[in-house]
């Protein structure tokens, strides 16, 4: 996207995207998180730090806030009183919702994130001049900023480590903002693939590597669009709609006990991740 | 809503949409040219013999033949020194020339010959050549060398291949936002992808 185009089509790179007048005709890349499955494990982080070229920045600048974990993973104690709560923590992957109407896309002074055909929220690096706007308006907090050059200052890699980095991932250097992307470097060769055979990428063709190393599998990731994938299998059956902002079935009196939810839906985001609630004993 | 930036916006659009209009006028998809730095290769490999016209005393030998992974990879790849040999082991004509000699020289000392990167784009850059040969190779059925001129410029006609076009965004976009017919036959057209993450990474 070159300048001059972002200029002339301002008004389409800021459009709100749940529409009706601009659907996703070929990807609507979405996730699915089972936190009844989710063991609060970290696979799904470390497989993110190996795949995205994270810095690992220590435990210093990590008390700092200074971390750089796109896939972290939250902890909810839930002890009604009590010193420890009876069956541990509650876990919760957070990553970037991709929200179809992100908070950190209008805020970009320079439009260095925008909203991909594919329904991602994108970070252009290049772009980036480090206003940290975006970080400051996202709800989820899950922006992460280069306040160092880890590379170089911080030695993040040191010889030979530098070998281990992914070549399809930008190295980032200081001042810029990052954040997941869902796997876009394999999103595109998946793309290019089925491209190239005249398909649309097929589901379970293409994996996040958070998905890929989670060993109880509660992550499951596809393109809504298309009616044979898992994932868009499963927002239905939790009746969660992309576009809405109140799901029908919260509304609804006799509503069915179903467990999935999107995180602060209520503020308009229209989050591309939704989580299934963990059963727990006390609720039942 | 956004009408204040939308002011500026004009601004700042004014000085650029000049230079835009005068992009987009330009239809055939000849596109600018600016030679890069002259490479300074092992030994000089002369594409203008190989992949040259007839009339000009080339063999007329298909790009893909050598740099064979461009139609199904990422990159285009360069040749091993084995595929050199094969041919050259076989023509004795030129067998005793300071080139081929070099050449035998690696094959012997079993090494790779190492060439130097000429289009060399940054690391920041996801560019397919895979895409773009099915799209106009094998979609549009235009020339190979037609097809990879666009961005190679008239390798042809060089010994040593040397960057003609500036391989920019701006250049890229140039390409991108002109319509392509999607095959050889059909009046449809598309563009090229307008997406950061397309060819950012």
């Amino acid at each position: 996207m070159s300048i001059t185009n972002l200029l002339e089509n301002w008004s389409d790179f800021r459009h709100q995207h749940p529409s009706e007048d601009r659907p996703h005709l070929e990807y609507k890349w979405a996730m699915s998180i089972d936190l009844d499955s989710c063991t609060g494990c970290n696979a799904c982080s470390v497989a993110c730090y190996a795949e995205n070229n994270l810095p690992v920045v220590g435990k210093e600048k990590f008390a700092h806030g200074h971390s750089h974990h796109w896939m972290r993973i939250e902890r909810y104690w839930d002890n009604d009183g009590r010193e420890f709560a009876d069956q541990g923590a509650q876990f919760l992957p957070m990553l970037c919702q991709h929200c179809e109407s992100a908070p950190c896309e209008t805020v970009c002074p320079v439009g260095a994130t925008n909203h991909t055909a594919d329904g991602l929220n994108s970070q252009v690096y290049n772009r980036c001049v480090g206003s940290r706007y975006c970080n400051a308006n996202c709800p989820y907090k899950v922006r992460y900023f280069n306040w160092y050059d880890y590379p170089t200052t911080d030695n993040v890699w040191p010889a030979p480590m530098e070998q281990q980095l992914n070549p399809d991932v930008t190295v980032r250097g200081k001042g810029v903002m990052e954040k997941c992307t869902f796997c876009v470097q394999r999103l595109t060769v998946a793309k290019s693939d089925a491209r190239t055979e005249g398909r649309l990428v097929l589901d379970g063709e293409v994996q996040t590597a958070c998905q890929q190393v989670c060993p109880t599998g509660a992550i499951t990731f596809g393109n809504l669009v298309d009616p044979l994938a898992k994932v868009g299998k499963q927002w239905m059956q939790q009746q969660v709609d992309l576009n809405k902002d109140k799901q029908a079935k919260d509304a609804a009196e006799d509503a069915v006990k179903l467990r999935g939810y999107r995180i602060l839906e209520e503020l308009r985001t229209y989050p591309s991740v939704m989580y299934l609630e963990q059963l727990r004993e006390s609720a039942i | 809503m956004y009408s204040f930036l939308r002011l500026s916006v004009l601004l700042v659009g004014l000085v650029v949409s000049a230079g835009s209009y005068a992009v987009k006028a330009a239809q055939p998809l000849t596109t600018a040219d600016d030679l890069g730095p002259n490479v300074e290769q092992p030994f000089e490999f002369p594409h203008d013999r190989h992949a040259g016209d007839a009339a000009d005393g080339g063999m007329e030998i298909n790009c893909m033949y050598c740099h064979t992974y461009a139609r199904r990879s990422i990159v285009a790849g360069i040749p091993p020194v084995q595929k050199c040999v094969g041919c050259h082991q076989n023509i004795e004509s030129v067998r005793e020339a300071p080139r081929i000699k070099k050449l035998f020289e690696y094959w012997d000392a079993k090494k790779a010959i190492p060439w130097k990167k000429v289009h060399d784009l940054p690391d920041f850059v996801r560019f397919n050549h895979e895409r773009h040969i099915q799209r106009f190779v094998f979609a549009q059925g235009k020339p190979v060398q037609e097809a990879c001129g666009y961005c190679h410029g008239d390798v042809k006609k060089m010994t040593v291949a040397r960057r003609q076009k500036p391989l920019s965004m701006g250049w890229c976009r140039s390409c991108h936002m002109k319509d392509h017919r999607i095959d050889a036959t059909s009046t449809k057209t598309s563009q090229g992808p307008n997406d950061c993450w397309q060819c950012h990474k």
